[in-house]
């Protein structure tokens, strides 16, 4: 009689006691997940997601062990060549042309504005010595070997954008090889003539008073009147220190890229690319503007890298202390004597004074 | 078509370097050349991992995007190629490549850099399919064979997989999921294997 009504009991009490657990445990479950988020649901996480997370961090490389011996081999991933990537493929080759594009036009347009400087009451036919054999023969020397270097890396540089459509892969891999093969022998030529450069021509290269007035003036293009200038002006003196300290930071960050057996990493050798690259536009883009002043801008400026003789009326227009060095020391020759010391004489080819080119103080 | 993938499991590799060693057999690699290589992060520590890396066979190749010769080509299988009758060894895939899978070989005077190996998927090159000029280039066209790539083929505890994308990544999902159904043990791969299908 007895089991019956306490079964009914039992049923009544379940529901109601199971609904009020089941919103204790929401109830608290809810509390947890406001008060610490983080221990809601499963805390144990995958012990991979750490290493993935290692590995992908983008600002360091992540060095491992291995047992594969060689340079950078235990980094799983470098993160700078991306950034490299990136850097040459979407900055350095359309910006690099646009650079070298415009400044030729600027020149163009500048000759085209202002024509070829001419010395005031021509040139007078009489003859001052100004760079020595050794001078010029080493000028030419690494100026050949620069525009090499510059033509050779220019292939490499634009060659897949502007000559595989025309020679098709095949004939420019061909080019590009030997461009590579050309850059690497002729660079540690450059280096060398560098270096002869920098001894030979440093003296007279030193900043000195006139300088900033030169600098100020534009060079003579702000006034009328020619400024003033020793045996090298500001602007020469200028392009002879970019060409020596741009062309030793070419030349180390070149060795970098041309010995990859030193056991320097990927990193140093995009950075060295990146430097190599930047001083190369720099240096050709200047390099442009000297051509120019050497031929068609300035009258009788290219001689002196010729014969090695210049025209007085040319030194005192642009170098006027020296001038005045010259004339005070009586180095200035005739025409007739200028003639024939360029073997249109009897006499052989014999410079009047080798004192001459030293200094212009 | 295939997209080819590699996929390694870290959970899985034991850094046995068969992978290695198989890739430089099968494919008679040059000297001082490693196609693939095996990574350890914190060899010796708790988590140590290792990954076995080599050319991943990127869908936007950065070593395609910047050769100066345009050497590099994706077959229709998705696997990264190049050519090395055209390639001038400058370099320039090595420094892109963020895994280091391009490798020069020793070449001419002062060391300078060879034509450029990577691995090609056991896929040869744009030589005729396992003529012996391919073989001597790229190494063995295990692909046009019907193969894959050994070092995954042989790999002991199936931790390196190679093929279709899909295949790769549907194997990578079941064991995704036998791990996740024992939550308390991740990274134990070989446990509880009761709980797998």
């Amino acid at each position: 009689m007895i089991k019956p009504i306490f079964r009914i009991k039992i049923e009544q009490l379940v529901r109601p006691v199971f609904l009020i657990l089941l919103l204790f445990v929401i109830l608290l479950q809810n509390s947890h997940a406001i008060d610490t988020p983080q221990q809601q649901g499963i805390s144990i996480k995958n012990p991979g997601s750490d290493l993935w997370r290692e590995v992908r961090q983008r600002d360091t490389a992540i060095q491992g062990t291995t047992q594969i011996k060689s340079v950078d081999s235990n980094v799983l991933i470098n993160p700078q060549a991306d950034r490299w990537t990136r850097f040459r493929v979407d900055k350095l080759i359309n910006i690099g042309f646009i650079v070298l594009g415009s400044v030729i036009g600027v020149i163009l347009v500048f000759f085209l504005l202002r024509g070829r400087v001419k010395i005031e009451g021509g040139l007078s036919g009489n003859m001052v010595f100004r760079f020595h054999d050794f001078e010029r023969v080493l000028h030419w020397v690494l100026a050949l070997v620069f525009l090499f270097l510059a033509l050779t890396g220019f292939t490499l540089l634009f060659g897949r954008t502007l000559f595989i459509p025309i020679l098709g892969h095949d004939i420019f891999s061909l080019l590009a090889s030997s461009s590579k093969e050309g850059h690497n022998l002729f660079g540690p030529i450059f280096m060398v003539s560098l270096l002869m450069m920098f001894i030979s021509f440093v003296k007279r290269n030193i900043y000195e008073k006139g300088d900033l007035t030169w600098l100020l003036r534009g060079g003579g293009m702000i006034g009328k009147s020619h400024v003033t200038g020793g045996f090298f002006n500001m602007g020469e003196k200028s392009w002879y220190w970019l060409v020596i300290l741009i062309g030793f930071a070419i030349s180390a960050t070149g060795l970098i890229l041309l010995f990859p057996s030193f056991g320097q990493g990927r990193i140093i050798m995009e950075l060295s690319h990146v430097i190599h690259v930047f001083g190369a536009i720099i240096l050709i883009t200047v390099s442009f503007g000297h051509m120019y002043l050497g031929t068609l801008g300035t009258e009788g400026t290219g001689e002196s890298m010729k014969t090695g003789y210049v025209d007085i009326k040319w030194a005192e227009a642009h170098h006027d202390r020296w001038a005045k060095h010259c004339h005070d020391n009586n180095l200035v020759i005739t025409a007739d004597e200028y003639a024939r010391l360029q073997g249109k004489g009897k006499v052989g080819y014999e410079p009047v004074s080798t004192t001459a080119g030293e200094s212009g103080k | 078509m295939a997209r080819m993938k590699f996929y390694c499991d870290a959970e899985r590799c034991i850094e046995c370097n068969a992978c290695v060693t198989a890739c430089k057999n099968e494919n008679e690699v040059p000297w001082g050349v490693n196609r693939r290589r095996v990574v350890t992060i914190k060899d010796g520590e708790p988590g140590e991992r290792s990954l076995s890396v080599a050319c991943m066979h990127c869908s936007d190749a950065p070593c395609a995007a910047v050769c100066p010769v345009d050497c590099f080509y994706t077959t229709d299988n998705g696997v990264v190629l190049h050519d090395k009758n055209i390639c001038i060894g400058c370099g320039y895939c090595f420094y892109a490549c963020p895994f280091g899978a391009p490798q020069f070989p020793m070449d001419g005077a002062f060391a300078s850099r060879g034509k450029m190996d990577k691995c090609t998927f056991c896929a040869g090159g744009p030589e005729e399919d396992n003529s012996s000029a391919e073989f001597i280039k790229y190494g063995r066209n295990r692909l046009a064979e019907g193969k894959l790539p050994l070092c995954a083929e042989m790999c002991a505890t199936k931790a390196l997989l190679a093929g279709d994308a899909d295949m790769v990544s549907d194997i990578y999902r079941k064991r995704i999921i036998n791990r996740g159904a024992s939550v308390l043990n991740w990274g134990v791969s070989y446990n509880n294997a009761k709980l797998r299908s």
